[in-house]
């Protein structure tokens, strides 16, 4: 089953808002993430897909049917919505075996493959409990257990993390993504959290402004991101106006560095985009891309630091992540310094 | 300071209660404070009065079809209400809540009265029509009892779960609306009951003298002995408090 969207807009009535000419493909068995700031539109596009905001331009192709005219109920696509939306006045395998209901599936039936999902999502036992009852990330397992239960085409999860304690997030994350692939579903995941994105998924979509920014791999939104909005979005980073002042070396104003310029003509003004694991700490005198200067905050993180570097001059600091911290110099690689057009 | 005054206000409005049940077991009370004797045949004579026996079941008939009218009409109404006013502003859900007040009985009545007496409809003074008045005046205090509900339960995010799962719109309004909704259904309808049963207004401009219900008969009770009326009037009391009893613990459990 794969999912495909072509060209899909939308406005909502009265305002500029919602998404512009998207097109995205989510293969049979991937876990596509659209990930964005808020307002960004990612949420409208997963609504248009599920079919509970209607009336896009372009279509939305699963299995190569367009699901353009078949109403949301019609669809098959199960949906994790991020405030659980489990249905208060059943018990957690009733929860579980509603859509079954629908399907007129038999009692005995619907309950015993109710009680395999639970079991699936580590809830066994659960059956007969209140909804009400339960944990957030137990509420969140359960609707995960009702989305699969009627065989979905597609799965569609709406924020499933957000309402979450950090110290479950990771957990949860990791079981989803286990029975996703296990299920094989094909999954189109909204969220605002990158590093639940890049985690999670097999591509990731970065949106901002209702349009699609990048669509590539976790690798390649972090390591290759095409603009300085991506880059700003997904992971930490230091970036830097900067102009192409000769083959291979730019000018970043109070020096120059050298990098990969691809070409691009003396003049250029572009962005120059440096990851904070990417610094060499305390290089040695004359290594390539040195820059001296001093930490200014500091912060211990367990597992490294990360600190602000102050260089004499730099309009901005360098956001430097290592295990040891720098005394009084930093080198970036010159394959490790990437050049933005936008 | 608070305390006293609820003293007081508690003494206000119990002491014509208090009265009331022990006038009702008193065996004379003329140009007394209080009744003398003891005594029990105001209420063996009100059981063995036929148009008072014949009022309580009327009124039990009328309070029992208005409930059901207006639980088939008032469910779907809210519902719609409910969607319509998020869409539309609240203008329609507004008339439905300021309706009880806006309109008295007496202009709801009168009404009646000119729509029914022709010959096209003469209906004035069945019971049918009756139900449909005492219905029409309750259904905004049920729809108003459903539509907070359904404000505080935002059940489109249950509605839009149930659709992804297969539920149709006739799906999601009798598996997820209807089952959320029943402990205010339940309370809406006891007050329904309640109020039908206790109305006075609307029933005595509407009702011929075969279908009186209980309080237009309790008003000829007062044309009689003071223990008689009194025994009546407690019978009333004691329906309308049960309703009212049940409807809060129905709506405490909620």
């Amino acid at each position: 089953m794969s999912l495909d969207l072509q060209s899909v807009s939308y406005a909502y009535p009265g305002t500029g808002h919602g998404v512009q000419d998207i097109s995205l493909q989510v293969n049979s068995g991937e876990l596509v993430a659209v990930i964005g700031p808020s307002g960004s539109g990612k949420s409208t596009l997963l609504k248009l897909v599920s079919g509970l905001t209607t009336g896009h331009s372009g279509s939305i192709l699963l299995d190569g049917q367009d699901l353009t005219h078949l109403p949301v109920h019609q669809r098959n696509m199960g949906m994790v919505f991020q405030n659980y939306a489990l249905f208060p006045h059943l018990t957690v395998a009733q929860n579980v075996a509603y859509g079954l209901k629908l399907r007129k599936v038999g009692l005995s039936e619907r309950m015993a493959r109710a009680t395999e999902l639970l079991k699936l999502v580590g809830l066994d036992g659960y059956d007969t409990r209140n909804v009400a009852k339960l944990s957030g990330g137990q509420q969140q397992r359960v609707a995960l257990a009702r989305a699969l239960a009627i065989d979905p085409k597609a799965l569609l999860l709406d924020e499933p993390l957000s309402a979450l304690d950090a110290s479950i997030r990771g957990q949860l994350r990791d079981q989803i993504k286990t029975i996703q692939r296990r299920f094989n579903a094909t999954t189109l995941l909204v969220t605002h959290d990158q590093e639940e994105a890049l985690t999670m998924a097999d591509r990731v979509a970065v949106m901002q402004d209702g349009k699609v920014l990048q669509f590539d791999t976790p690798q390649g939104v972090y390591e290759s991101p095409n603009s300085k909005a991506v880059a700003d979005f997904v992971g930490l980073s230091t970036t830097l106006e900067a102009t192409v002042s000769g083959v291979d070396v730019i000018d970043i104003g109070f020096c120059t560095l050298r990098a990969n310029t691809r070409g691009r003509p003396i003049g250029t003004r572009l962005f120059a985009l440096m990851r904070p694991e990417h610094f060499q700490v305390d290089p040695a005198e004359g290594s390539v891309n040195r820059l001296q200067g001093a930490i200014t905050v500091e912060r211990y993180l367990g597992s490294m630091f990360r600190y602000d570097f102050q260089v004499p001059g730099a309009p901005q600091q360098f956001l430097v992540e290592s295990r040891q911290r720098a005394i009084g110099a930093l080198a970036i690689p010159p394959e490790h310094v990437h050049l933005l057009d936008h | 300071m608070i305390r006293s005054i609820s003293v007081v206000y508690g003494i206000y409005l119990l002491l014509p209660i208090a009265l009331l049940v022990v006038g009702s077991t008193g065996n004379s009370w003329t140009n007394t404070l209080l009744p003398t004797g003891l005594t029990s045949r105001w209420y063996v004579d009100l059981w063995q009065d036929p148009s008072f026996r014949r009022a309580f079941t009327t009124s039990l008939i009328v309070a029992a079809s208005a409930c059901v009218i207006n639980a088939l009409i008032a469910v779907p109404l809210a519902y719609s209400l409910y969607h319509g006013a998020s869409r539309r502003g609240s203008i329609a859900a507004k008339i439905v809540s300021a309706m009880p007040i806006a309109v008295p009985t007496i202009t709801l009545g009168f009404g009646y009265i000119i729509v029914f007496n022709t010959d096209t409809a003469p209906w004035l003074g069945t019971l049918p029509l009756l139900i449909v008045a005492h219905a029409v005046h309750t259904l905004p205090y049920l729809t108003n009892t459903l539509l907070t509900d359904l404000r505080h339960l935002g059940l489109e995010r249950l509605e839009n779960a149930a659709a992804t799962l297969g539920a149709s719109t006739w799906n999601q309004f009798t598996s997820i609306v209807v089952p959320n909704l029943r402990q205010s259904l339940i309370s809406g309808l006891v007050m329904v009951a309640a109020i039908s049963i206790g109305e006075f207004g609307l029933s005595n401009l509407l009702t011929s003298f075969q279908n009186r219900t209980y309080p237009v008969v309790l008003l000829q009770a007062f044309y009689g002995a003071t223990g008689f009326a009194c025994a009546a009037t407690v019978v009333l009391l004691v329906l309308a408090c049960t309703s009212a009893f049940t409807a809060s613990t129905v709506a405490k459990k909620s």
